[in-house]
């Protein structure tokens, strides 16, 4: 088993002091919990002289209710999240992503940064340096070619973190800390379509919190295909924030994960306000659903069910959550 | 009544308290201050042929202190001593992609590492095979010049006369069945530490061998050295399942590299590369041809298998030939036709895994039966029954069955899983609908013919007596988690009525221990605990004669007490154990004790050709009910619950067999629904324990597990095996609890969630229940 | 702050460093390796070899250890990180060379078969039994989901924590 490359580990204090490290060291890499950095370097993907260890930044572990919204630090942990009260209680979908995470274990140490700029996977990359040799590599990592899409000029590697969906029907904002300041960003924002470069931040930043509102009259929910009951990353992962006058759809929220090289926004939702949930509606989300997803073969299990599957949990999940909300207010 | 202290106690294992305290030494955790690291250049070519392997420039490395690679070992070898083509570093041909090609000792990992990439390679790349169908073609290049066709073995049987068997019957039915190829994934990775002695010219390895018999024989041969020279010991192993039931070129490579240095190597294999060493069970299509009167009996059985066996002969020629005979020996089969068919392919060669070529052919057999059934109207329990077996008997093949607990495994299961108020009744709960499903199967308890034939009895055990008033038992046979150690110290402490606390064992260590062919087709309990009871029998006879001698009185008048002897009539004479010791070693010193097994020849198997396999004195049985909910949006199978019955002969240890038969039937269930390798033109995707869907314990279900013990006439005290046995029931139990909760019939293993929720969107919502399969569906005949 | 600088990585040595951690409640001072994985350290330095490595990392559970009670994989976390930090690994369970309750249940119900899986599974149960006394099976499944074993199915695991949980309350 390949020991780590070398490198030198800092551990900066405050969250400035990181990023005045990262600017010293423009190849370096933030270090969280490790539990996807580690093993990525084990296998030779992330070749870096500079790991600068955030364990040691207080500020980053803040969690706290503000008027309307919660601030979660990009250090605080998954466990911690998906143990939070109002978490729970006012952001189900969060909790529920972020307990379905990997394993019990690793949640206690990965962070929501880690999990948020989680490095994108793929069934010709997730190998050992000999395996990629063998195969001579691929556009992610040391050559020209995607093994996937042999003519593409882009990597199609799919994003397969939890929570950013969560966040993203919670409509949450993610502070970046940079040379200049602070900025505040939409979480959808925060990403961008190609599996090489699926993060819109610089190098030179550092994720610093995530602002989720508090809103009342909603209900959420998250759910993943895995094989497994646990450790699975998502084959393809649906959060759901709806919320309901009557018997009409106010807002309709849906995000999925694992089905494209970014966590997917799905667009066009905002037509079925003031409509009951009825067959056409649920059509209509069928549609949008299949628009959002750009599933590439870069897992074992085939793309085509990880198409089909998706819109048929999201429906479900709508369904639920209509009732519980009708349940609920009555 | 007091609970037994020997046999038939739940004992913990007598190894037991190192493992739950860290202190067990695993090969990897062996003290090894100065131990060169190894390190394995593998192929990364599918097929090719090998022109030159330039190590120069890895040898001018400093810190490199050994490089060896094909052109220093021209001996093949192989388990089967008829098929050995294999060789532990490629010379000529690489036929996978991960065949080991050259090998370094360095001083560190990072020289190792840096010394790998030095080595060139020239090849000229050949067309590669990745399934069985493309390696028969016509004009398919032959990875092995002596197999034409690329067919290692093909095997041709036919008892009784399946065509008036198939004449006579009501139903003929046929269909395809096929089983993707899964590995063993024990949870300690490859590993082994190998001390060359320079100055004398000896080798010693540790490995985490499950036969370090064999290996001990093959290093010999590959290094050509006397095996006086040479010294195998296994440490604790983490695990086994047939993957390390032969020799393994890690461990031969290691062994070329400590000489080569003139030192001490450690090799540990990464799990990549323990994948990539692979031996499990192969994947396999198999074509099931069933005949059945109206009232449930079988009349003819014919199957054709072909097996993607891997790039060299391994166990393959076994597998094939386990798959035809262990279709005998369940039920009572008036005519079976079997056809099987080994194939040659590039990806990494298979081998035995638990349950050895009995477990997809089982799964095959047991759905027809089950689909026919359904067709005639039968419950599943009766269709079996009316084709019980009557011990003692012999089967068509050749098989003797003396005991026979299936009848009693069944009234169980029944019973305890509810199957007659809820099978097809359970109640549907939202999207999930339940269901209930059955399955028999059976194991040899030790294959009757070792396949290295020397005339030396099967098993030998050695308890050696002295002065401390302990015994202790020398034994050969690898403990490798299942607890075999356990089972002969309380066959000892049965015969002798000994304390625990005088019995030590001593396992594994070619220099001490007596020779054991090693812990494989489940024969260790049967073969080495007849040896063990053996020993000790012979042990006691001479201490009651020592008892005797000191008490003066005549050796029947003495009784055994264990702890004492005393005179039967006169129970104020007695004399403690440690007396009758001091008395036995009385002008002969320290003893050693023999005790043996050997097979007879009428249990070796049929006269026909491989009739040897599946030739054994007892079998195990097993029957169980597996319940399932199935959700109809998502396609999900959940395992909610299994009921299993095992005929294990008697259970020396009970809480022993519960947990053989647990993870048996556990392993059967990673087949089932989630496990598979999975290769890209031959590159195994798969080789992680993240792709690899090993079930975690959330999706693992309760395992009730009653024993039925019909107490074989040969076994140890009646007993037989029972860890291998459960597995092979498990696959078609889930297919046909499937079926009831959703009325659709899998024929393809694993059956997962992608595969029920794609048939749940074809199906028709009125229609009858369908046979889905992926292949070509079934044909009537 | 220490930007660094003053160790460039690239002159071809692992540059070590004074890391300082309690093991097993007594405390230590190593010279580790900056890149040094705690599994290593813990295996190779200081010879605890009761923390297993069964995969490449991140996927099995075998390398749990405790920090700061609570569970973590020994391959994925760098030795360095944890500074100051309280480790516990299987070793450190029993009591005056008697077995913790949780070792003599897994002993006792045959939560063990091969063993290679057991210290890390051991760890995680300990890490639960320590905020949670009696937990359900739900919860003990929960909590062992990244603990693979490959021998038992399982099924004598977690009665083996449940007979350990019982234990502890009488
Ligand atoms: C077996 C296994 C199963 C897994 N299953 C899942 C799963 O089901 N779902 C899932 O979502 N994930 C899964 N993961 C991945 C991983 O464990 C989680 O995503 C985890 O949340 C990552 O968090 P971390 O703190 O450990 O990240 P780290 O490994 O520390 O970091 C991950 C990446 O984020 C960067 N980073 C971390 N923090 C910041 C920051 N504040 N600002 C900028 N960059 C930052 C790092 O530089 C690194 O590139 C799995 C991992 C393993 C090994
Ligand atoms: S999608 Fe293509 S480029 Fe991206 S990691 Fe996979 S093979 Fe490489
Ligand atoms: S060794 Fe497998 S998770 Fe750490
Ligand atoms: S006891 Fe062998 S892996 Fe768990």
């Amino acid at each position: 088993m390949a020991a780590l490359p070398d490198f030198q580990l800092l551990h900066p204090a405050t969250a400035s002091d990181a990023i005045r490290m990262r600017a010293l060291h423009p190849g370096s890499r933030y270090l969280a919990g490790g539990t996807d950095l580690l093993p990525n370097m084990r296998r030779g993907l992330v070749a870096t002289e500079v790991v600068i260890d955030l364990g040691g930044v207080d500020e980053l572990t803040d969690l706290h209710e503000e008027s309307s919204a919660l601030y979660i630090g990009a250090g605080v942990t998954l466990a911690v999240i998906a143990a939070n009260r109002t978490v729970q209680d006012r952001l189900p979908a969060l909790a529920q992503a972020a307990s379905g995470v990997a394993g019990p274990t690793h949640r206690v140490s990965a962070t929501l940064g880690g999990n948020l700029c989680l490095e994108t996977r793929c069934r010709f990359y997730n190998q050992s340096e000999s395996w990629r040799e063998a195969n001579a590599f691929c556009l992610k990592l040391g050559s020209d070619t995607c093994r996937v899409a042999t003519k593409s000029p882009r990597c199609y590697a799919a994003f397969s973190g939890d929570i950013a969906p969560a966040l993203m029907v919670l409509d949450a904002k993610v502070e970046v800390l940079g040379p200049l300041g602070t900025r505040v960003l939409p979480i959808s924002d925060f990403y961008r379509d190609d599996g090489i470069t699926w993060l819109a931040m610089t190098p030179d930043e550092l994720l610093v919190a995530v602002r989720v509102p508090l809103k009342t009259g909603w209900a959420s929910a998250y759910e993943k295909v895995r094989v497994r009951g646990a450790m699975d990353f998502p084959l393809a992962g649906v959060a759901v924030a709806l919320r309901r006058e009557n018997n009409t759809i106010a807002d309709l929220r849906i995000a999925l994960t694992g089905v494209s090289s970014r966590p997917e926004f799905v667009n066009g939702l905002d037509a079925l306000a003031g409509h009951p949930l009825d067959d056409t509606a649920l059509a209509i989300i069928t549609r949008r659903i299949k628009l959002g997803i750009k599933a590439m073969e870069t897992t074992l299990i085939e793309v085509p069910f990880r198409r089909r599957i998706t819109p048929v949990l999201a429906k479900r999940m709508v369904e639920r959550l209509w009732e519980m909300v009708s349940t609920s207010l009555s | 009544m007091t609970a037994p202290r020997g046999v038939g106690a739940r004992l913990p294992f007598v190894d037991g308290i190192e493992k739950v305290t860290g202190a067990a030494r695993y090969t990897a955790d062996l003290s090894s201050t100065g131990a060169l690291v190894g390190r394995i250049l593998r192929s990364p070519y599918a097929h090719a042929e090998l022109l030159e392997v330039d190590i120069s420039e890895a040898l001018k490395l400093p810190g490199v202190r050994a490089v060896v690679t094909g052109a220093d070992c021209d001996q093949p070898y192989g388990v089967i001593p008829i098929a050995q083509n294999e060789f532990p570093l490629a010379r000529d041909r690489v036929r996978y992609y991960g065949d080991p090609v050259a090998a370094v000792a360095a001083v560190d990992e990072v020289t190792a590492i840096e010394a790998l990439s030095r080595i060139r390679l020239r090849v000229r790349e050949l067309p590669a095979f990745f399934s069985s169908a493309d390696a028969r073609k016509p004009n398919a290049v032959l990875l092995h010049d002596n197999k034409p066709g690329n067919i290692e073995r093909e095997v041709h049987n036919e008892f009784g006369d399946t065509d008036a068997g198939f004449a006579q019957a009501d139903v003929v039915r046929e269909e395809l069945y096929e089983c993707a190829e899964v590995h063993h994934a024990m949870m300690e990775p490859d590993a082994a530490l190998a001390v060359f002695d320079a100055e004398r010219g000896h080798l010693t390895l540790y490995s985490v061998s499950q036969v370090p018999y064999y290996v001990h024989l093959t290093l010999a041969r590959c290094l050509k050295m006397e095996m006086a020279h040479i010294r195998v010991i296994k440490p604790f192993v983490g695990g086994g399942f047939g993957h390390r039931t032969e020799v393994l070129n890690f461990e031969v490579i290691c062994a070329m590299l400590a000489r080569a240095a003139r030192g001490t190597v450690r090799l540990v294999l990464s799990r990549e590369e323990t994948f990539l060493t692979h031996r499990g069970r192969p994947e396999s299509q198999i074509r099931m041809k069933l005949g059945l009167a109206k009232d449930g009996r079988i009349t003819a059985c014919q199957a054709e298998v072909i097996q993607r066996g891997g790039a060299y002969g391994g166990y393959g020629l076994v597998t094939i030939l386990y798959s035809g005979a262990l279709l005998h020996g369940l039920y009572d089969l008036p005519a079976v036709k079997y056809d099987g068919y080994r194939v040659y392919s590039n990806t990494p060669p298979c081998g035995a895994m638990r349950g050895h070529g009995t477990v997809n052919i089982r799964f095959a057999f047991e759905s027809l039966l089950d689909a026919m059934a359904k067709e005639l109207g039968l419950d599943p329990f009766e269709v079996r029954r009316r084709n019980l077996l009557q011990a003692p008997t012999e089967t068509i093949n050749g098989l003797k069955v003396l005991s026979y607990g299936l009848p009693q495994c069944l009234d169980w299961v029944e019973k305890a899983s509810g199957w007659i108020e809820r099978h097809g009744q359970l109640e549907q709960k939202g999207p999930l609908r339940r269901g209930l499903g059955m399955g028999c199967s059976h194991f040899v308890s030790g294959s009757a013919k070792p396949v290295h034939w020397s005339g030396e009895p099967h098993a030998v055990i050695i308890l050696k007596l002295d002065f401390d008033a302990s015994v202790t038992i020398l034994t050969g046979a690898a403990d490798i988690g299942q607890g075999s150690s356990t089972i002969l110290t309380q066959i000892v402490a049965e015969v002798l009525g000994l304390g625990y606390d005088r019995l030590r064992i001593v396992a594994n260590d070619s220099a001490i221990t007596p020779k054991d062919n090693g812990s494989y087709s489940s024969r260790v309990t049967f073969m080495v605990g007849n040896a063990a009871l053996d020993a000790a029998e012979n042990l006691k006879r001479l201490l009651v004669t020592a008892a005797a001698r000191r008490l003066k009185v005549s050796v029947a008048e003495i009784e055994w007490l264990g702890e004492a002897a005393i005179v039967a009539a006169d129970p104020e004479r007695r004399i403690s154990f440690t007396e009758v010791v001091e008395e036995a070693l009385v002008g002969t010193g320290t003893l050693l004790i023999k005790g043996t097994f050997t097979c007879p020849p009428e249990f070796q198997g049929g006269k026909h050709r491989g009739g040897a396999v599946g030739s054994t004195m007892g079998f195990s049985y097993t029957a169980q009910v597996v319940e399932v909910s199935v959700d109809m949006d998502l396609g999900k199978v959940a395992v909610e619950k299994v009921w299993a019955a095992i005929d294990c002969g008697l259970a020396i240890n009970p809480m022993s067999v519960e947990g053989q038969v647990q993870g048996a039937i556990w392993m059967g269930m990673g087949q089932a629904i989630s496990e598979e390798t999975v290769y890209e033109q031959g590159r195994h995707q798969a080789a992680n324990l993240l792709d690899y869907r090993v079930p975690t314990i959330v999706e693992s279900p309760d395992i009730d597990v009653h024993i039925v013990e019909s107490l074989d006439p040969n076994g140890p005290f009646g007993a037989k095996e029972a860890s291998e046995g459960p597995l092979s029931g498990f696959p078609s139990a889930l297919a046909a609890a499937v079926e009831d909760a959703i009325g659709i019939r899998f024929t393809a293993l694993p059956i997962t969630q992608m595969r029920v929720f794609d048939a749940l969107q074809k199906k028709p919502q009125t229609t009858p229940p369908e046979s889905v399969s992926t292949a070509s569906a079934r044909g009537d005949t | 702050m220490d930007c660094g600088g003053w160790n460039d990585p690239r002159n071809g040595y692992p540059m070590k460093k004074i890391l300082r951690l309690s093991v097993n409640g007594k405390p230590r001072e190593d010279a580790v390796a900056e890149n040094a994985l705690l599994i290593d350290y813990l295996r190779d330095t200081l010879g605890l070899t009761g923390t297993k490595q069964g995969c490449d990392g991140g996927e099995c559970g075998a390398c749990t250890v405790l920090v700061d009670s609570q569970p973590r994989l020994a391959c994925s976390t760098l030795a360095h990180s944890l500074a100051g930090r309280k480790v516990e690994t299987i070793e450190s369970l029993s009591h005056e060379g008697n077995l913790s309750r949780l070792q003599r249940a897994f002993h006792e119900h045959l939560g063990t078969q091969c063993g290679f899986c057991t210290p890390g599974m051991i760890m995680a149960a300990e890490a639960l039994l320590r905020t949670n006394p009696h937990p359900d099976r739900t919860a003990i499944r929960a909590a062992l989901a990244g603990n693979l074993c490959r021998c038992t199915g399982y099924v004598k695991i977690i009665e083996s924590v449940e007979a350990a949980a019982q234990e502890q309350s009488v």
